[in-house]
């Protein structure tokens, strides 16, 4: 039962996406379009190739997974369509999870146009590793996607907007995904191991340029699981 | 009979505002009951709490034999609820369908559902693109898809044609033969009147008057008069038990406690008098007086 429900939820989350291509259109266009001025500004210095889809991936796929699952259930919730579903009998975990499902094309998309980018830009690519590093970056967004839900189950759209922009764009980058983090002031790089996409860029990176994993996997396991208690405690909580 | 939902002693608090202080309601199968009052009286509040939504402090709340959440998941409740924006993408059948799929029903319930409602050949068009009466029988249709044993319709009619309204109490109805009990809000009084076995009117979060709509008409004494007559206005308010007179398109309308005593009296005085009716006082007049508001609404 529940497994046809969650169909018909991605389904319907699909169907929004293709019908309404705008926001698919500038959510993937702004990380792609940003990768491609940066590696085509410094590209002849080398560095842009898999290791940058690392850092940048990270990027596009936080600026996905972040925004749309939350605004999506701000825009359920003001809608009055989250009362409907919970009137309904909808499981909460269906709810939830059809939204992150949902947002996953968006951020594959999004890697394979800077994938296509780096390749354009800097000569063929190790296919394995692209594919190990496009891999981490999907499977390690679950806990943005959660933060992004728990903030959309409290903020009206608007405010969710205003929220998560800016989260992502201070975390991206005090954790080094524009910019190395030598080009901030010591401090400044400092606050990078503490934050989440930090560690998601490196665990990317570490598919190409090797080093250790676990303690950045440690790390996204445990703030998924914080991520998804507070989505759950917030969806809860959320008046309908 | 069987209880479909008792709700005994519920209470819910807003902070330091109490919406409902101690109701008790039940619902019987095959019983329609309408749930009326003013504006802010704790209907939805009460709606809310049958339906899962929210929680408050009770002695007992049953759906169906179970709590108002396992009455969801179990699928023995259905819901039409006020001011729904549908999903802007998707098309009625898609919507429907999608009902269908969370209420544990065949996608075939889904086109007789829509069929009922009026909206066969609509099934590809999207929700955006309706009309306001045409997203408001999405909303039925979308309630009607499954097969409860308890319907709550909160406004269910709002913004329907009379054809559309016909179809949907048609409908209702046949819900009710078949052993359904449906709990409605309305601010339309007259079709409450027209289709509730019993009313329960709540205000500023208490049951304050319960009955059928004819025993809850009879616990108000004025009676009605309309009469084409020469007696002046100033005459007929000095008879006893005339409460108030008014002139209305040519007509006198005398409202009083006694109205067999008034209407000898002034055949009495004016034997021309003519287009004489006496009507009782209509449900609505009965809830002013009950709530003491001016408005009366769900």
């Amino acid at each position: 039962m529940n497994t046809r429900i969650f169909r018909t939820e991605v389904r319907d989350e699909l169907l929004a996406i293709v019908r309404e291509p705008t926001a698919l259109f500038f959510t993937v266009l702004m990380p792609v379009a940003f990768f491609a001025l940066f590696a085509t500004m410094f590209g002849d210095d080398g560095g842009f190739g898999v290791e940058s889809l690392a850092t940048y991936g990270a990027f596009g796929v936080l600026s996905v997974v972040l925004t749309n699952p939350g605004i999506g259930l701000a825009d359920a919730r003001e809608r009055g369509w989250l009362r409907v579903k919970r009137a309904d009998g909808t499981p909460l975990g269906v709810t939830l999870s059809a939204k992150v499902t949902a947002a996953l094309p968006y951020a594959i998309i999004t890697l394979a146009g800077i994938t296509l980018v780096a390749r354009l830009t800097t000569g063929p690519l190790d296919v394995s590793q692209v594919l190990r590093v496009i891999g981490v970056l999907v499977l390690g967004s679950l806990p943005f996607s959660l933060f992004s839900l728990a903030v959309g189950a409290k903020f009206s759209t608007n405010a969710s907007v205003s929220v998560l922009n800016a989260v992502l764009i201070p975390s991206v980058i005090l954790s080094g995904l524009w910019f190395p983090l030598e080009m901030l002031p010591t401090w400044l790089g400092e606050i990078a191991v503490f934050l989440p996409p930090y560690h998601l860029a490196q665990l990317a990176l570490a598919q190409v340029e090797g080093g250790a994993v676990w303690g950045h996997v440690a790390y996204l396991v445990g703030i998924t699981i914080v991520g998804a208690i507070t989505a759950a405690l917030a969806y809860r909580s959320a008046e309908v | 009979m069987e209880h479909v939902l008792e709700v005994r002693g519920l209470v819910h608090r807003y902070g330091d505002l109490t919406a409902l202080s101690g109701v008790d309601l039940t619902v019987e199968a095959g019983e329609c009951v309408a749930l009326l009052g003013p504006n802010g009286a704790g209907k939805t509040t009460l709606v809310r709490n049958v339906i899962g939504l929210i929680e408050g402090d009770a002695d007992l709340i049953e759906v169906a034999g179970g709590s108002p959440r396992s009455a969801v998941t179990r699928r023995k409740l259905g819901v039409v609820q006020q001011a729904v924006g549908f999903p802007r993408s998707l098309t009625v059948g898609e919507i429907v369908g999608g009902a269908a799929v969370r209420r544990g029903r065949p996608l075939e319930a889904s086109s007789q559902a829509i069929a009922e409602m009026g909206m066969a050949g609509l099934e590809k068009r999207r929700a955006a693109e309706l009309s306001g009466g045409q997203q408001q029988r999405l909303q039925l249709a979308m309630g009607l898809v499954a097969d409860p044993v308890l319907l709550v319709l909160d406004e269910p009619t709002v913004g329907l044609d009379v054809e559309a309204r016909r179809r949907f109490w048609n409908t209702i109805r046949r819900r009710l033969d078949n052993g359904a009990g449906v709990l409605i809000t309305t601010h339309i009084v007259d079709e409450a009147a027209a289709v509730a076995d019993r009313v329960v009117v709540i205000d500023r979060g208490r049951v304050v008057a319960e009955g059928t709509p004819d025993e809850l008409r009879r616990t108000l004494p004025d009676r009605r008069i309309s009469v084409r007559t020469k007696l002046p206005v100033s005459v007929i308010r000095t008879l006893d038990s005339v409460e108030a007179v008014e002139l209305r398109d040519g007509r006198t309308v005398i409202t009083t406690t006694d109205s067999e005593q008034v209407v000898r009296t002034l055949l009495d005085l004016d034997p021309d008098a003519t287009d004489l009716t006496v009507a009782t006082a209509s449900l609505e007049e009965v809830l002013l007086a009950i709530t003491n508001h001016e408005e009366v609404a769900a």
